[in-house]
């Protein structure tokens, strides 16, 4: 939901009720522009605990999520999304000693417990919540792995053991107690669970394939999609014979046909589904890859018959289908029986959607109908008190994100419920987005291409089951988080009464946001977060959100006071850096005072050196900076237009004022990198601190 | 708006040489919207006689304020009190020529210095360039004159103009940067379709407004109490 149109410019911020598009987009609402942020300051750890705040399954997200974060990415309107999930990617696979250490047990302190049937990725998200609440947790899952369909029926060339292992430990440490290989209604019935425990959460999501009402399907080399993939994740490879078709156009589908084509790289793989190309509910990345990979797509064909020929199958004959929706895009399909097409494979697998087994409810009071656990979407019980439902069984199909949320909503209700006895209804689940980012404003925005990662060769990739994707490189993950907007975190009139509507604001903003109505506004759906009316108002009555130079000077006050200056090396050198140039974390770190002294350099850095005010440039000579270095991004890298001009006359008039001051305009000087900051910062502060200013100006 | 220009930092430094706790003191109003006397030029300013005076090495309090306007009693009553109880030893005003004067009539024993020279009232003319508009001379004449002040903006002050100083629109003093206003007051009346009034020669102005009888002084009957 988007609130530009309603409150042009009123939007406040810090707005803790309206979220950035990408925020919002995100089932569990996953303060993305923070991680982002974080990463982009070297902070990968901070970055792992804003993701593990919402989500339990980081590194099943980085590997596999459907991103919608991306999908509503602000800066598509300027270029291309920024690349979230490979960025959440590379934190969570830089950060695995930190996130062993960051575990911690939680005390139970509630004798209350609570039985979770299902390990995917809703049950043990509910499952760990409670835990965390001091509650008694079992798990109880009937296969001998824990995570569900993240483990059975995610090929593991999209999201290999490891991966789920370092999501499902983490979870586990927690103080879940884990029963796997304990199926209920075989091993356990449910009537006990009930008994045992103060609440029941059914968190078994769509575990079976349906098959299709078509002659042939009991035929020899016809498999259940679930079933297939539940086989190959444990290496109980089938065999498909010379060429397989698959049934199916979503997202499971493409999974099945990808799997196949690894099963055999140099046979025939088919999918078919009723849909158009575009009407297909696969991803269209999904969709492309596999066709990278030789699958071969039949759209717009309904399955009439599976044939035979001895008992196995022979082929699957097509009639064209001609619609699948209705004019209320209900599901309807029409086919047209004149067009028909025979094609020939020795194996089916059917992939047309899954349902929940819901056998173990058999004699329980717990109400189904029609194969469906009824359930309220309100409150997340079901018929009977005290037994809820969470993940795909409640919500039907949907993702791996939006699974882990309904298991923290489920958590929540239950805690409710085992605190009062009574039914929580969850309040309305829509949130306040900022709203799309204005084309006027996208227009005058510089272009940066996203950092895109070669996925192995699709030859090469057929051949096992190896994960396709590389991760991002420390510098490849530095250089996209920087392309994050950062929205909404931009500039704002901090000292509303300061404000004296000089116009300065407005006169400067290379972006045309800030207007004055008797005092400035910046509207945070539009501002760029460059700074540059930050630096230049004269009332300095402007701050910038995502970077306050005020926090800035007292970071740098207390780095400085903690030297002794009898032991600093001389000249003492303060460079104010671009943070936009860094390839590694290595400079990004805090400098102990023992650095600093050695070296004589004191690095601040900043998400932009043009928005450094004067008062900015002249501080550092105050607190007893020798030289002073502004060193900017390479030549055409800033991210924002004009800057660089701006900052130049603003250092010209700094140094001119040094000169009158009898500190001399020579001792602050703007440079610019070449290359990375990684490699041009230690050249260029050794060069100027090197320098014989004196001798070169002639005092 | 008063336009006012910073006094070069020399000069500043030089009120000060004699004082231990200095307190800066900013007007947010017409100074800072001119980009000399604000917030920003406070702290550029302090920063700057911190570092001077202790590469002198000499050690300074210098203290940083700045109110909504220096002309008004209630704005500076804060400042007041502040240079008695933190005994400050000198103010330096980044406001006009006003503000200055209106605190030394209230700052007792405690010296106060300019910071800026006041210059005129004038216009943003485009983003850091001020251009005068108006001289206060307290009868204004811009009815006849297609409302564009010869008095502020003729170099000559002409009240009947062009002279001959004027060519292709531009002033003699410096055509580069000043137009001629009579060429202004020209062109405005012709657009206007009033060039008739170009006949009526203007007659000697009565300055007694301007500068005569002492300083001005204006009422407003239906709030002004007599004391």
């Amino acid at each position: 939901m988007s609130m530009d149109k309603n409150f042009p410019g009123s939007l406040k911020i810090p707005a803790q009720d309206v979220l950035p598009t990408c925020s919002a987009a995100c089932p569990v609402h996953t303060d993305t522009r923070e991680y982002v942020q974080l990463v982009s300051k070297g902070d990968y750890e901070g970055a792992l605990d804003i993701l593990l705040k919402v989500n339990p399954f980081p590194s099943v997200c980085g590997r596999i999520c459907h991103h919608p974060c991306e999908s509503q990415c602000r800066r598509a309107a300027i270029d291309e999304a920024v690349s979230l999930r490979m960025i959440k990617r590379f934190i969570v696979e830089n950060t695995r000693e930190y996130r062993r250490t960051r575990r911690k047990k939680p005390e139970r302190t509630s004798q209350k417990s609570v039985a979770v049937i299902g390990s995917g990725p809703s049950g043990l998200t509910a499952a760990m919540d409670l835990a965390l609440l001091g509650y008694g947790v079992k798990v109880y899952e009937k296969d001998t792995k824990l995570g569900g369909m993240l483990a059975h029926a995610i090929p593991r060339y999209r999201l290999p053991a490891e991966a789920l292992a370092e999501d499902i430990e983490d979870i586990v440490a927690t103080g879940v107690e884990v029963h796997s290989g304990c199926c209920v209604g075989v091993d356990k019935s449910f009537e006990e669970l009930k008994k045992e425990n103060d609440a029941v959460l059914i968190a078994v999501g769509l575990s079976e394939s349906h098959s299709l009402p078509i002659p042939g399907t009991g035929s020899k080399g016809v498999f259940l999609g679930v079933t297939f993939l539940w086989d190959v994740a444990n290496r109980l490879y089938p065999d498909l014979g010379e060429s397989t078709l698959v049934i199916g156009g979503g997202n499971v589908a493409i999974d099945i046909a990808r799997a196949a084509k690894r099963l055999g790289p140099t046979k025939k793989v088919y999918m078919a589904c009723l849909e158009s190309r575009e009407e297909m509910p696969a991803w269209k990345w999904e969709i492309e890859e596999a066709e990278e990979e030789g699958i071969e797509i039949l759209n717009s064909w309904g399955p009439k018959a599976i044939l035979e020929k001895e008992g196995a199958v022979s082929g699957v004959l097509f009639r064209r289908c001609s619609s699948v929706f209705d004019d209320k895009r209900r599901f309807s399909p029409t086919f047209d029986d004149a067009e028909t097409n025979l094609v020939e494979v020795d194996s089916v697998i059917i992939g047309i959607g899954q349902k929940a087994n819901l056998d173990f409810l058999g004699g329980s009071p717990v109400a189904v109908s029609g194969g469906r656990l009824q359930c309220d979407i309100e409150s997340m019980g079901t018929s009977e008190i005290g037994v809820f439902a969470c993940g795909e069984v409640m919500t039907g199909p949907g993702s791996a994100i939006k699974a882990v949320g309904t298991g923290h909503e489920a958590a929540k209700v239950i805690s409710h419920y085992l605190e009062t006895g009574e039914l929580l209804k969850l309040p309305d689940r829509k949130v306040l987005d900022i709203g799309e980012l204005p084309a006027a404003t996208a227009d005058l925005a510089r272009r940066f291409e996203r950092v895109a990662v070669n996925l192995t060769e699709p030859s090469e990739r057929i051949k096992d089951f190896s994960p396709i994707e590389p991760v991002y490189t420390e510098e490849e993950a530095l250089s996209e988080s920087r392309r994050c907007l950062s929205c909404a975190t931009g500039a704002h009139l901090n000292v509303p009464n300061h404000c004296a509507g000089c116009l300065t604001c407005v006169r400067i903003c290379p972006f045309g946001v800030a207007q004055v109505r008797r005092t400035a506004i910046m509207p945070p759906q539009q501002c760029q977060t460059c700074g540059l009316c930050a630096a230049e108002c004269p009332a300095f009555a402007i701050d910038v959100l995502r970077f306050p130079t005020g926090e800035m000077k007292k970071a740098m006050q207390e780095s400085v006071s903690g030297l002794d200056f009898e032991r600093v090396a001389r000249p003492f050198l303060i460079a104010y850096c671009c943070v936009n140039g860094t390839t590694s974390r290595k400079y990004l770190k805090e400098q102990t005072a023992g650095e600093i002294s050695d070296s004589g350099v004191l690095r601040v850095l900043v998400p932009c050196v043009g928005r450094l005010s004067m008062a900015d440039l002249l501080s550092p000579f105050e607190l007893g900076a020798d030289r002073v270095a502004v060193i900017s991004c390479p030549e055409d890298g800033c991210y924002y237009p004009r800057v660089e001009d701006w900052l130049t006359r603003r250092i010209k008039r700094t140094q001119k004022y040094l000169d009158q001051i009898g500190v001399g305009g020579e001792y602050l000087r703007l440079f610019k990198m070449e290359g990375s900051g990684d490699e041009s910062w230690p050249k260029i502060v050794e060069e100027f601190r090197a320098v014989d200013i004196k001798a070169a100006v002639g005092h | 708006m008063i336009v006012a220009d910073p006094k070069p930092f020399l000069q500043v430094k030089g009120y000060l040489e004699n004082f231990g706790k200095v307190l800066i003191v900013g007007c947010g109003t017409c100074t800072t919207v001119c980009l000399s006397g604000g917030e920003a030029e406070v702290q550029i300013l302090a920063s700057g006689l911190r570092i001077a005076f202790g590469k002198d090495g000499r050690r300074k309090a210098i203290l940083e304020d700045c109110v909504q306007r220096q002309c008004d009693e209630e704005f500076i009553l804060p400042v007041l009190s502040r240079v008695e109880s933190e005994g400050i030893d000198a103010v330096v005003s980044l406001a006009c020529g006003v503000g200055v004067n209106f605190l030394a009539d209230r700052l007792g024993k405690t010296p106060i210095f300019p910071g800026l020279d006041t210059t005129f009232y004038g216009a943003g003319m485009q983003q850091g360039l001020w251009a005068e508009m108006c001289a206060g001379c307290g009868s204004c004449i811009v009815a006849h004159t297609g409302g564009i002040c010869p008095v502020a903006r003729c170099s000559k002050h002409l009240l009947n103009g062009p002279c001959g100083g004027s060519e292709k629109g531009r002033c003699e003093v410096d055509p580069a940067n000043i137009e001629c206003v009579w060429q202004l007051i020209y062109d405005r009346l012709k657009r206007l379709g009033r060039l008739d009034e170009l006949r009526n020669l203007m007659p000697a102005k009565d300055w007694s407004t301007a500068s005569d009888g002492g300083v001005r002084r204006t009422t407003r009957e239906q709030l002004y109490e007599l004391k």
